[in-house]
């Protein structure tokens, strides 16, 4: 597991900026096939999560992975936070550690 | 200073520690954490990214500043890595996504114990504790490591972080701009009041009218246009006369509240820089 560098947290539309690097993002699984995810983004989009764990369908699934496009996660660690987490206030967190605060986090 | 009283005094402290002499220093320091008392002692928020940014103090304490404030006691949440357990203390390494950092939690208490028993590596944790620097390396001394129950404390902890951040920045920079320019500071409370002063200020005085034009260009719609606005849409926000507008509006120039900008007819004001 690499974790030396840093995970930008991202939404899908922020991943698209970050292909090829490490991201940090959460999903909605909406359905799980051998070992490969797929969610929705707190933006809205379908986002396809590789070598993820078992997380049941509807949950909030934490992902820290390395973007391998702008619609696929390589997962290295995955993290079930459950039925009820606030996707929105994540949404809004993604933004602004992208922009505006970037220096904060990255 | 002291004569020969301070020798015989001095001789019965010389074993070391704390001397007399050394009282001098407080009104000193005393007067350099008023301003900052509050805050050093305030428990911050902040990412392991701000913290290994955080410029540290010259002298050998072990004092870090980020934006200007001492930071002494910190909040940081991540994930807990490489957990060892020893006889007093417990230490791992904390990753929140932006970097590590190495925490030691002093087992004093069987309460402490139990404590640091209940969280494992993997899991989120949110650890309250004091930040220290020892030979260039930051660490953490943990006071308190809970685990994680609620995943959208970690949301939370990232926003508080950029909301303290932004206390910490913004009211500074918009104290220097009043100071910078003072004329600035008896308009800046009128910005938005036009629509309910525009009918009364037909004969209004010279300086309500200033306080008028003036709310004009600092309206938030207008202060951030690149070019500007022109006269005329001053005019039209206003319904004044034209003489008088212009009036004023040359005054401020002469003042260097405002300025042209990419003509003789487009005018900004020089608040936000």
């Amino acid at each position: 597991m690499d974790t030396s560098s840093p995970a930008a947290l991202v939404n899908a539309e922020i991943m698209g900026m970050f292909v090829g690097r490490r991201v940090r993002t959460v999903v909605q699984v909406q359905r799980s096939e051998g070992g490969v995810v797929v969610g929705l983004s707190t933006d809205g989009h379908q986002l396809t999560i590789k070598s993820a764990m078992d997380v049941p369908v509807s949950h909030f699934m934490e992902v820290y992975g390395i973007a391998e496009n702008n619609q696929a996660i390589r997962a290295e660690v995955c993290t079930d936070f459950g039925p009820n987490f606030d996707a929105k206030a994540f949404d809004g967190l993604c933004k602004l550690a992208s922009d505006k605060f970037k220096h904060m986090f990255l | 200073m002291y004569g020969g009283g301070a020798a015989n005094s001095n001789s019965l402290f010389g074993g070391g520690g704390f001397m007399p002499s050394q009282s001098t220093a407080v009104p000193e320091s005393s007067g350099i954490s008023n301003s900052k008392g509050r805050s050093a002692h305030s428990l911050l928020p902040l990412t392991v990214k701000q913290i290994m940014d955080a410029a540290q103090a010259s002298d050998d304490k072990s004092n870090f500043a980020i934006n200007g404030v001492e930071v002494t006691t910190v909040r940081l949440v991540g994930r807990m890595l490489g957990k060892v357990e020893r006889v007093t203390d417990v230490a791992f390494t904390l990753d929140d996504g932006t970097g590590k950092i190495d925490v030691n939690r002093w087992e004093n208490e069987s309460s402490d114990t139990k404590e640091m028993a209940d969280v494992n590596n993997g899991n989120y944790v949110i650890v309250n504790g004091g930040l220290k620097g020892f030979q260039g390396k930051r660490h953490v001394v943990a006071y308190s490591v809970r685990r994680v129950m609620n995943f959208n404390d970690i949301t939370h902890h990232f926003l508080h972080c950029i909301h303290v951040h932004l206390e910490h920045t913004t009211p500074k920079s918009q104290m220097n701009a009043n100071t910078a320019t003072p004329h600035h500071a008896n308009q800046v409370p009128f910005p938005n009041n036009q629509a309910t002063t525009f009918s009364a200020s037909a004969n209004a005085a010279g300086d309500d009218v200033s306080n008028l034009v003036m709310s004009v260009f600092h309206h938030p719609s207008v202060i951030n246009l690149e070019h500007g606005v022109t006269m005329e849409y001053v005019l039209d926000c206003l319904k004044l006369p034209e003489d008088v507008v212009r009036k004023v509006i040359l005054y401020h120039v002469e003042q260097g509240n405002i300025y042209n900008t990419i003509d003789d007819f487009h005018y900004k004001s020089a608040m936000n820089g």
